[in-house]
This record gives C-alpha cells, sequence and structure tokens, in this order.
C-alpha cells in the first residue's frame, strides 16, 4: 500500500504543478446502484423464493478524472462499491479506493506510460488488459510501456507489469514486445495492404512445488500477416505458448499434466458496396493464460491475460441469448464422456443490400443479414488416468458445442415505420460447455417494428418466442418502447418462461423503466426481476443470480 | 483514501472546461493509422464522431439515417462523419463487410482496444461527439429515433 501512495505522489505532483499552466481537465463518472428486495413469487429450481441479499443496497462507482497539457497527460480512476459490489461481482471489489493511475508522454515518435495502462496484442489471444465494467474486469497492467516509432513503417512496444486484481495486482511479473510492419507504406503499393506483426509475452510466476517440471517464466510467442487487395482481405494469427502445467479446476497447480498451447485464427473476406462476406476460422488448444496459474477457473474473470471471445453472433434479442456459447480454449479430462483440450470451428457472415426500386427493395431498399457458426471440441487420444494425457489431431472435430444459424431482415418501409424480423435456430450442448447435463435446440423468431408519431416521438414493439426441446423449454419474450422526445424513453419488458415442466418456475421476468439524458448525462431508473445465468460482453461472460429489486444508473462526462 | 476520491469527484464535478480531442490514432479498415488530430483538422469544418458497433441496433439505425440524410446535409453544411467501431477482436472482423453491405458512405475508424472510448469517458454507445477545430463542441449520449434531426439542428448552429 505504501508503494502506492508514493506513486500516487508523484502522480499528484505533475498535476498541481500543470494546473497553474493552461491544461485541460476532462473525465467521467459512472454509478450502477441495485436495491436488492425479496420476491416471493419468483422461485428457483428447488421453489424457494428469491431473498436479498445481506445488504441489499450496493452501488458500483467510477470516476475517472484526465489531465492534458502539451505532450503529457495524467489520469486517475477511483472506484466505490458501497455497501459491496453488485452480486456475483469479484469480492475484492470493496469499499473505496483509487484504482489506477498513469502518466504519459506522447509525441510522433515515442509515447511512455508509467503506471495503469491498457494493452493489446494482435486480436488479444495472448495479451489483453481492458476494462469492463458490467462484468466486473479490469485487468489493466501497472508498470512501464514505451512505444516508438522509428519510421513510419514500423511501431515497436514494449512493457513490463503486474496485473491489476481487486484493488491489488497479481503476484507475478508480465513482460511484452511486440513489433508491427506497415509493409504498404515500405513497398509504396498502390491497391495493396500488408502488415506483418510478432509478438513476445511472459509471464513469471514463482512458484514452489516439489521436483517443479515447468518454468517458473512461461514465454509465448504469436505472428500475425493481414493482406488486402482492393476488394479482398485475408489475415491471419498464430501463437504458441510454451509448456506449462495444465490447471483444470481452480487452485490445482501440479506436475501431473505439463503442455505447450497452441492457436490458429484464419480470417477472410470479400466486400463490395451493397454485399459483404466474411468467414472465420479458429482452433484452440490449452490456450488459457492467467496471471496466476491457480487462478484458472475462478468465477469473475479475474487475472485473466488474454482475450478468447466466442466468434459467434452477439445477437440483441433476449431469448438468443440464454444459451450462449462461451469459447473454449481449456483442457478437462475430467471423465471418458467429458474430456476437451480446446476448440475448432469457425463462423460465416454474409451481408446484402436489396436495392431501393428492385421489386423486392421498394422505394427505400431492404437489408439482409445471415450468420452461420459452428464449433466442436478437438478430436484426439486421452487419457483421463495415469498418467493424465492427450493428443489431438490436428483437423479433427470432436463432439460438437454449438451450432447457430441465424437471419435478420430489415426494411424500411416509409418516413414512419421500420420493421426487422429474425429467425435464429441454435443447438447447445450444455453438458459438454458448462460440464453439466443436457443438450438443448432451439428455434427462435422474433419481429420488430419501430413507429415514428413526430420525427422525435416514437414507439418501438418486440416480439420473440424460443421453442426448445430441453432445460427450462419454451419462452415468449416481448418489450414495448417508448421515447417520448429526445430527452425521455420508457419501457417495459417481460420474459416468460411458459413451458418450464416445473409449474413454480415458470417465472415472469418483468421489468419497466425510463431513462433521461442529455448532453453528456445520460440516467436510468428501473424495477424488475433480473434472470439468473450468463450475462455477456463481447463473448466474455459473468454469471448473475436470479434476483428482483430496483436499480438507479448514472452515467456523465465533463 | 476515501475523503481523497470523494474531494476528486467534485473537483470532477466542477470542472466545465471546453475539451480538446485527446490526441489517439486508431486504425482504418485499411489497416493504416489515422491521427484524429492531423487528419482531421480542416479548419472550422464539423467532424461527427459516432462511437458504434456492429451489435448495437440503435448505432447502426442512427448510422443508417445519417447515411441516407448527409448528402442533402451536406449541401447546408460543411461536415464529416467518422463511424468509431469500438468491436473487440470478437466482432470487429464483421465491421468491413457490414458497413460496405450497408453502403455507408463515412470514414470508418476501429478503436480496437477502446483507448479513444477510455480517454473520452464513454460509458454506453451509441453516443455522438461533435468536434469543430479539434475542440469538442457537442456530445449526444445515446440514440432515438429523431435524434438525427435534432443532430442536424446542431451542426447548422455550430456552422
Amino acid at each position: 500500500m505504501k508503494k502506492s501512495y508514493s506513486l500516487l505522489l508523484l502522480f499528484l505532483l505533475p498535476i498541481s504543478v500543470f494546473s497553474q499552466v493552461n491544461g485541460n481537465f476532462s473525465g467521467g463518472f459512472e454509478s450502477n446502484t441495485q436495491w436488492y428486495l425479496n420476491d416471493k413469487g419468483l422461485k428457483d429450481e428447488f421453489n424457494n423464493p428469491t431473498s436479498r441479499p445481506d445488504e441489499p443496497l450496493r452501488s458500483n462507482n467510477y470516476l475517472f478524472v484526465n489531465y492534458n497539457y502539451k505532450n503529457w497527460s495524467a489520469g486517475i480512476q477511483g472506484e466505490a462499491y458501497e455497501q459491496n459490489a453488485l452480486l456475483n461481482l469479484n469480492p475484492k471489489y470493496n469499499g473505496t479506493n483509487v484504482a489506477t493511475y498513469f502518466i504519459q508522454y506522447k509525441s510522433e515518435k515515442i509515447d511512455v506510460t508509467a503506471g495503469y495502462f491498457y494493452e493489446q496484442f494482435g486480436s488479444g489471444l495472448l495479451l489483453r488488459s481492458w476494462e469492463d465494467r458490467a462484468l466486473g474486469i479490469n485487468n489493466a497492467l501497472r508498470g512501464l510501456r514505451v512505444i516508438f516509432k522509428p519510421t513510419n513503417f514500423i511501431s515497436i512496444k514494449s512493457l513490463y507489469g503486474q496485473q491489476r486484481t481487486g484493488f491489488d495486482v497479481a503476484d507475478s511479473k508480465i513482460y511484452g514486445a511486440d513489433v508491427e510492419f506497415d509493409l504498404k507504406t515500405l513497398f509504396k503499393f498502390q491497391t495493396s495492404d500488408l502488415t506483418l506483426g510478432f509478438n513476445y509475452v511472459g509471464r513469471d510466476e514463482k512458484l514452489d512445488l516439489p521436483d517443479q517440471k515447468f518454468n517458473n517464466l512461461t514465454n509465448a510467442f504469436g505472428g500475425r500477416i493481414s493482406f488486402s487487395h482492393n476488394t479482398y482481405y485475408i489475415s491471419s494469427e498464430v501463437n504458441y505458448k510454451a509448456k506449462d502445467a495444465v490447471v483444470q479446476l481452480n487452485n490445482q497447480v501440479n506436475n501431473r499434466l505439463v503442455k505447450p498451447g497452441t492457436s490458429i485464427l484464419i480470417n477472410t473476406g470479400y466486400s463490395k458496396k451493397g454485399f459483404g462476406v466474411d468467414a472465420t476460422f479458429r482452433r484452440l488448444e490449452n490456450m488459457s493464460f492467467f496471471s496466476e496459474r491457480g487462478a484458472k477457473g475462478n468465477d469473475f474473470n479475474d487475472k485473466i491475460m488474454n482475450f478468447i471471445p466466442s466468434l459467434t453472433k452477439q445477437q440483441h434479442y433476449n431469448l438468443a441469448n440464454i444459451y450462449v456459447y462461451q469459447a473454449q480454449p481449456s483442457v478437462f479430462l475430467a471423465e471418458r464422456e467429458l474430456v476437451k483440450a480446446g476448440e475448432i470451428g469457425g463462423q460465416i457472415d454474409i451481408f446484402y443490400d436489396i436495392k431501393k426500386g428492385t421489386a423486392l427493395g421498394g422505394k427505400n431498399g431492404m437489408k439482409i443479414a445471415f450468420n452461420f457458426s459452428n464449433w466442436n471440441a478437438l478430436s484426439g487420444t486421452f487419457f483421463v488416468f495415469n498418467p493424465q494425457d492427450y493428443d489431438t489431431d490436428f483437423l479433427g472435430f470432436g463432439k460438437r458445442y454449438y451450432t447457430d444459424y441465424n437471419l435478420e431482415i430489415t426494411k424500411k418501409w416509409n418516413n414512419k415505420w421500420q420493421s426487422s424480423f429474425s429467425f435464429i435456430n441454435q443447438y447447445y450442448n450444455k453438458q459438454l460447455v458448462e460440464g453439466t447435463a443436457g443438450e438443448i435446440n432451439t428455434n427462435i423468431v422474433a419481429a420488430e417494428a419501430t413507429y415514428k408519431f413526430t420525427p422525435t416521438k416514437s414507439i418501438r414493439v418486440v416480439g420473440e418466442h424460443m421453442w426448445a426441446d430441453y432445460d427450462k423449454k419454451n419462452w415468449a419474450s416481448t418489450i414495448i418502447e417508448f421515447n417520448a422526445n429526445s430527452k425521455y424513453s420508457f419501457y417495459v419488458t417481460d420474459l416468460y418462461n411458459y413451458g418450464n415442466d416445473l409449474e413454480y418456475q415458470r417465472n415472469h421476468y418483468y421489468n419497466f423503466g425510463g431513462a433521461f439524458r442529455k448532453k453528456t448525462t445520460r440516467i436510468a431508473l428501473s424495477y424488475g426481476r433480473q434472470r439468473g445465468g450468463l450475462v455477456c460482453v463481447g463473448g466474455v461472460c459473468r454469471n448473475v443470480p436470479e434476483s428482483s429489486g430496483i436499480s438507479l444508473s448514472l452515467n456523465t462526462s465533463f | 483514501m476515501k475523503l481523497f476520491v470523494i474531494s476528486l469527484f467534485f473537483i470532477g464535478l466542477n470542472l466545465n472546461a471546453q475539451t480538446n480531442l485527446p490526441d489517439v490514432s486508431l486504425t482504418n479498415l485499411e489497416g493504416k493509422k489515422i491521427s484524429l488530430k492531423n487528419d482531421f483538422s480542416e479548419k472550422d469544418k464539423l467532424y461527427v464522431y459516432s462511437f458504434w458497433a456492429t451489435w448495437c441496433t440503435p448505432c447502426i439505425n442512427e448510422l443508417d439515417e445519417i447515411n441516407d440524410l448527409q448528402k442533402t446535409w451536406k449541401k447546408e453544411v460543411n461536415f464529416d462523419v467518422i463511424a468509431v467501431s469500438i468491436d473487440d477482436a470478437r466482432t470487429q472482423k464483421r465491421v468491413k463487410p457490414l458497413t460496405n453491405g450497408k453502403e455507408w458512405e463515412f470514414t470508418i475508424l476501429l478503436d480496437s482496444n477502446q483507448d479513444l472510448k477510455r480517454a473520452l469517458t464513454i460509458v454506453n454507445v451509441p453516443y455522438t461527439i461533435v468536434v469543430k477545430n479539434n475542440t469538442i463542441v457537442h456530445v449526444q449520449n445515446g440514440y432515438v429515433p429523431g435524434n438525427e434531426l435534432e443532430l442536424f439542428e446542431k451542426l447548422k448552429s455550430l456552422k
């Protein structure tokens, strides 16, 4: 703690000096407050009503202030979790404290940051530090980063730091370097682009296992290439993580299984005005990477070093977010029927715009989006006992985790009416993905219409239905949103699990609320029930319990 | 420590300074680095930065509307729209086919690890700022149908 006070002082000193001169302050504030209530009508699978937690009034607050003067900038973020953080957030987020701070010098050629910083190498499969408040993720690195651009076609980054966890840092050291070449600029290509990148990430976590069979320092290397020519593009990324203890359950670090990890990502596409197609392939094997090995399997996305999103369409309909795929980078050898060493699969997107003035397009055109994704486990030979081991096939598809086909058609009829229609078909192997039981097939239809009474007064109505053959079975959902003007909006939603086999669990998850917006500020107040399960942002998920209550959120910037 | 954070908060509330656009470089769809400060610097021209994501329906509605209207608007006001995608590695590959499929006539930039979003303390998209001579002169937090018309009125008053 003492150390961070002196760092803080270092940070405040330049601010107080610069404030005398003509600088530039900016910042923002966000607050999310929840008042949890008892709810006799909301039953869990054992027929128990939902009861509020011990501290029913909880609030997450974030304040960020930034100061800028010529080439210098400095920032600080304070966070307050008062009467505790919102339910199921990392319990290390507790009380009020300074969370992150930095000071940065930036010119054309050099950019130096000391303090906490965020960074991503390539697509983040080896290193990404970022902030996602809804998920309780802030894995900023505390240390030093230098970005150097000796010429206009080379960029070199190097960094050293410790990763943030709660209001503290993890017990390891992270080293990283990344170099990127822009060959278009170098070779003066006219119609093509070509970039190359290489990176290194090292994690040094001192362990003291008897007869330890792996190094404390784990090295990982990656390379990437991206090429485009006129309307075609292709990119690829390959990563290798050196031999390291394979951790299968939280806090169980041992010598039983020591393996390297690999990942391959290929993306290609073609697009022109009115038409676009994009395809991605990815293979992951043993790629989970944490700043402390034992953190694997924790429930709070704590100490994650890399970003492995599920490559599926991020659906915006409520019912399409009940069975959400979570990427499967990890090794888990539990029993013969439950063995995983990674994932293999891909997705395709097609976007098409039917032109105005054609038979289907009508006066305003029509937009069509199609997406397909499929993910399987890696096939191979797996030994669950004595000794544990596995050997995967390079291009072998094992058991299926997930499939999703979906089609969305959006049509603007005239200045007053717009509507869209979606069909989604999903397969979700709950047993294999979550390690529980069952496989689920769903069909979802959703229709949405917006009507404008006046240019700024409008109503939006959404209806959704899901047929599911297992688990909680059928659902229906609706949203009615009324935008009174550009400042006030109100909404009512309900998700109704009418098809549940357990009668007492045929719950309504209703919510109603309103929002007020003015310039940089938005305030929203709502009352209702939260469906338990996964809440996902950007392919990373957090499990939330069922709850009921009032919530108030506010955000503003200055 | 608590006191320190609270006092920071009040300092924040009392600040009313005109904010400059942060000096950040983002990549465009061709992989080229674009400097906000140097590449969008025509004197007195209005630059509309609209923050969006491929998974954000209101964002796409807003940009669809502006795309349909901007030709008419440009007869009256000298402005450009820069659509800044905050998509991360999960959905970023969808940006290029989506924007081409929709025939958007904007400059598209990628804020891959959300450096610009963070620097401007943007909590949610859609979020739109108007910049003139490197200074933020207008902010719109969120979008409901019809906001684009107010934006146009604002642009006319700022020109």
